[in-house]
């Protein structure tokens, strides 16, 4: 999985709200905003092939919670992602 | 005058304009009351800004009814990009103070010295400076069609639009019964 090109994280009065830009993005009409998590994960993941395991470990290290939870946040997040059209193959 | 009577020729012109008001709706898409995430505008404003020098053209709904009718609040969005010159009748994302931004078109240029109007507003004018300003609308972005800036009946549109100010009052009266 990767994120799409042109989308980028921007913090604007400190929420952090993914941005579409560029032409092939225009239709595009969301303004997504990200929590503490999900913006951790985003920042680490930027640029780079990922997956739900990926996710799921760079929850593991960053918060006190175990493996299983960790799988379930990561794989629902990701669905999420796709579903709203973020990430592609 | 009174504010019943103004209510009543309101709904009166509602009613005559509803033939139209139909066309306008079919062709354009209609105005939506969804709940949306709203940011400050300035700080919003300001960041897309900061985008659109970065060379990352970008398409954003605007806020406020300043520039009807070419851009309706909540239903509309405008695409903008960077140029490297602006020119009067370009409705531009421009800082007119600091930390202040607005979406409104040239009216008048005189070397770097830019006068800014809204489409909507009948007196207000802005000032600015050419660098002031950080993108131009290339496309208007409506539910159901796309328009792109330099079409030719737009551009007729706008011009007419300018020379009718004097009437402006009256034309905005017209298009809130129809949109």
């Amino acid at each position: 999985m990767k994120i799409k090109k042109g989308f980028e994280l921007r913090d604007v009065c400190g929420e952090h709200i993914i941005v579409a830009y560029g032409k092939e993005n225009i239709d595009f009409n969301k303004v997504i905003s990200l929590n503490e998590s999900a913006n951790y994960l985003w920042k680490n993941i930027a640029d780079k092939d990922f997956s739900a395991d990926m996710l799921a470990s760079l929850l593991c290290q960053e918060y006190e919670v175990d493996v299983e939870t960790a799988k379930r946040d990561a794989q629902a997040l990701l669905d999420e992602w796709i579903k709203v059209g973020l990430v592609e193959e | 005058m009174n504010s019943s009577l103004k209510t009543i020729i309101k709904r009166l012109a509602r009613f005559l304009l509803t033939p139209w008001r139909r066309r306008y709706r079919k062709r354009n898409g209609r105005v939506t009351n969804q709940p949306r995430h709203e940011l400050p505008n300035d700080a919003w404003l300001g960041e897309v800004s900061q985008m659109l020098r970065e060379g990352k053209p970008y398409a954003i709904y605007v806020k406020g009814y300043s520039m009807r009718p070419f851009i309706e609040h909540t239903r509309d969005r405008v695409f903008l990009e960077k140029r490297d010159s602006y020119n009067v009748g370009d409705a531009v994302l421009a800082q007119i103070a600091s930390g202040h931004y607005v979406l409104h078109r040239i009216i008048e240029k005189q070397g770097d010295h830019l006068t800014l109007q809204g489409d909507g507003n009948l007196e207000q004018v802005e000032h600015c400076q050419e660098q002031d300003v950080s993108g131009v609308v290339t496309q208007y972005i409506r539910p159901n069609r796309t328009i792109p800036a330099d079409d030719p009946k737009l551009v007729r549109r706008i011009r007419w639009w300018r020379r009718l100010r004097p009437i402006r009052r009256y034309l905005l009266f017209i298009y809130k019964a129809v949109v």
